[in-house]
């Protein structure tokens, strides 16, 4: 079985020249992990992760992990209107560029593999072509409904 | 052998020359300067081994350990909290407590990772505050460094000065502690001159501060109190080392060994967090040194400096005070420090005996572990707190933070003269 096999081909994704409150529009209508962000020829130019955004309104010292534990500290006065100042930031600058993605012919098994690894910590793989255009998307659940319906098919012949 | 002779001085120089080109890691240069020396036919291996002094590896692989397992626990941001709460929110007094713990701290705890971990909170607090940061970083990078100056164990300038003299925990205590404080007024008072007034924080906000919760920054007691205990026996070891005929790397590591066996930590996770690079820098640079006093040039400089100062020990020390801060606040004070240690040991005789220069050590001590106040890239306290203010989008700039600590550096040297002429060289 391949990536293209399994993967799903309606995939939200947003423009490169995008607001991140175009973002949060797209984010309130469905739920996904995460949004491929693609450039005019649609060609995939990083994604967008809730990880990504949790970190770009928590201050650096938090998110890098100097205080990973805040419990003792009241709640910081800028906290919580720095999701409007993040809504103004262009989706280009917030965006992962380091995200995990495959070519249609990768195997399920390497997919399977790459969404285990620790150092990936992927939420779902990006299936593109040769020229990064977008194919599809993979998520963990995509992976076992189609094992599941492969094997169950098997049973049946 | 003349051959040699230049052989070690080239390589000395460009191990220098690559340390303050900053651009190959540091451990990286060292090694690659030792394994030269030796490939080359300079010095043998065995050599080698002996010019490495495992007592400074074992007093900060021992420390590493017991500091790493103890921050695990909160306590020392409890310890910064805590200060930051009697202030009653107030900023100044703040700036000044937490100045006061980054200084102490930093006695007794390496200065790279006491900023590590009071930066961040003093981060937050003056997030809390809607404050700047500025003053309050550059106050820790300063107070890191003295207060780092007061213990054989608080700056590796005096863990490798101890080691090489067996000057011990309370030589240093009693020798360079009591200009620790002075200096740290004497840093304090200009710096509430310069920002003292531009705090303005409403009650509200100071309100904020009082809200800190610092109990629940201790996130394992039990764990809390087995560090404390170890802490507490190794720096009980440490006061008592001459009493205990025991060497501060034994008692650093006999702690090390009961805090990895009573807290049962992850060994791997533990030896994982010991500054590997660092050490191999200090292993490196010991035999790099080394060389240069297998060949005889440390002899040699040591006999050009006694001619310079004319054989007089005030001369001497003063010259090492001042030379020693200049320097360390250019280029990092270990390699300057492990260099200055045989030229000392070597000019010792002179001075009639290892008694003697007792002066001299404690003037290599203020100088290096002082001078790296001068400049953002003076000590490497410095540097991690500009790293941090910089991730945080706090610039700390090169000139601006030089404009201020250059002078409140050759004031804490001018301090440390007057010190050093009334206790040992008047």
């Amino acid at each position: 079985m391949t990536a293209a096999s399994i993967m799903t081909k309606e995939v939200l994704t947003i423009p490169d020249s995008g607001t991140m409150l175009d973002a949060f529009r797209l984010l309130k209508e469905k739920k996904v992990r995460q949004i491929p962000v693609l450039d005019g020829q649609n060609r995939v130019m990083g994604v967008i992760t809730p990880r990504a955004l949790m970190k770009a309104i928590l201050p650096k010292y938090i998110s890098d992990g100097l205080v990973a534990d805040v419990k003792f500290a009241p709640e910081l006065p800028d906290f919580v209107s720095n999701i409007d100042s993040l809504a103004r930031k262009k989706v280009s600058d917030l965006m992962e560029r380091d995200f995990v993605a495959v070519g249609p012919e990768t195997s399920t098994m390497e997919v399977a593999a790459l969404l285990v690894n620790p150092e990936k910590h992927a939420d779902s793989v990006v299936v593109m072509d040769d020229g990064n255009r977008l194919l599809g998307i993979i998520s963990p659940w995509d992976v076992f409904r189609r094992l599941w319906e492969y094997s169950e098919k098997k049973k049946k012949e | 052998m003349e051959f040699d002779f230049f052989l070690a001085i080239a390589i000395f120089a460009l191990v220098y020359a690559l340390l303050i080109w900053d651009k190959i890691n540091r451990a990286v240069v060292a090694l690659l300067g030792a394994s030269a020396l030796i490939v080359l036919g300079v010095i043998n291996q065995e050599a080698a081994i002996e010019g490495v002094d495992f007592n400074t590896i074992g007093l900060l692989i021992g420390m590493m350990i017991i500091v790493f397992i103890s921050q695990k626990t909160g306590m020392f941001q409890y310890i910064a909290i805590k200060g930051a709460k009697i202030s009653k929110g107030d900023p100044w007094r703040i700036l000044v407590s937490l100045s006061i713990v980054t200084a102490v701290l930093s006695a007794l705890l390496d200065n790279v990772t006491t900023v590590l971990l009071t930066v961040p909170i003093t981060l937050l607090i003056t997030e809390e505050l809607e404050v700047s940061p500025y003053p309050f970083l550059v106050s820790q990078i300063l107070m890191s460094n003295i207060g780092g100056t007061a213990t054989l164990i608080g700056d590796p300038p005096n863990i490798m000065i101890g080691s090489a003299t067996g000057l011990t925990f309370m030589d240093f205590v009693f020798g360079v502690g009591p200009v620790v404080p002075l200096v740290a007024v004497g840093t304090l008072i200009p710096l509430k001159l310069m920002y003292g007034k531009s705090f303005r924080v409403s009650d509200e906000r100071k309100k904020r501060i009082m809200e800190f919760r610092e109990s629940e920054a201790l996130t394992d007691r039990p764990l809390m109190i087995k560090c404390l205990a170890v802490l507490g026996l190794v720096i009980g070891g440490f006061m008592l080392q001459r009493q205990l005929h025991l060497e501060p790397a034994t008692i650093a590591l006999f702690g090390a060994a009961i805090l990895l066996f009573i807290s049962k930590e992850d060994l791997h996770g533990v030896m994982e967090k010991v500054e590997w690079t660092s050490i191999f820098f200090f292993v490196g640079l010991f035999i790099v040194v080394h060389g240069l006093i297998e060949v005889g040039f440390i002899r040699l400089m040591a006999d050009m400096m006694l001619e310079a100062t004319g054989g007089r020990l005030i001369t001497t020390g003063f010259v090492i005070l001042w030379g020693s801060a200049i320097a360390s606040s250019i280029v990092d004070n270990i390699p300057f420090v492990a260099t200055m240690i045989p030229l000392i040991k070597g000019m010792a005789p002179s001075f009639g005996g290892d008694a003697a220069v007792l002066p001299l050590w404690w003037s290599l001590s203020l100088g290096a572990c002082l001078g790296g106040n001068g400049t953002i890239i003076g000590a490497s306290a410095n540097v991690v707190v500009a790293g941090i203010a910089h991730r945080n989008g706090h610039e700390i700039k090169f000139f601006k933070f030089m404009l201020i600590a250059y002078p409140l550096m050759l004031f804490s040297i001018a301090i440390a003269t007057v010190y050093m002429y009334i206790r040992y060289l008047g």
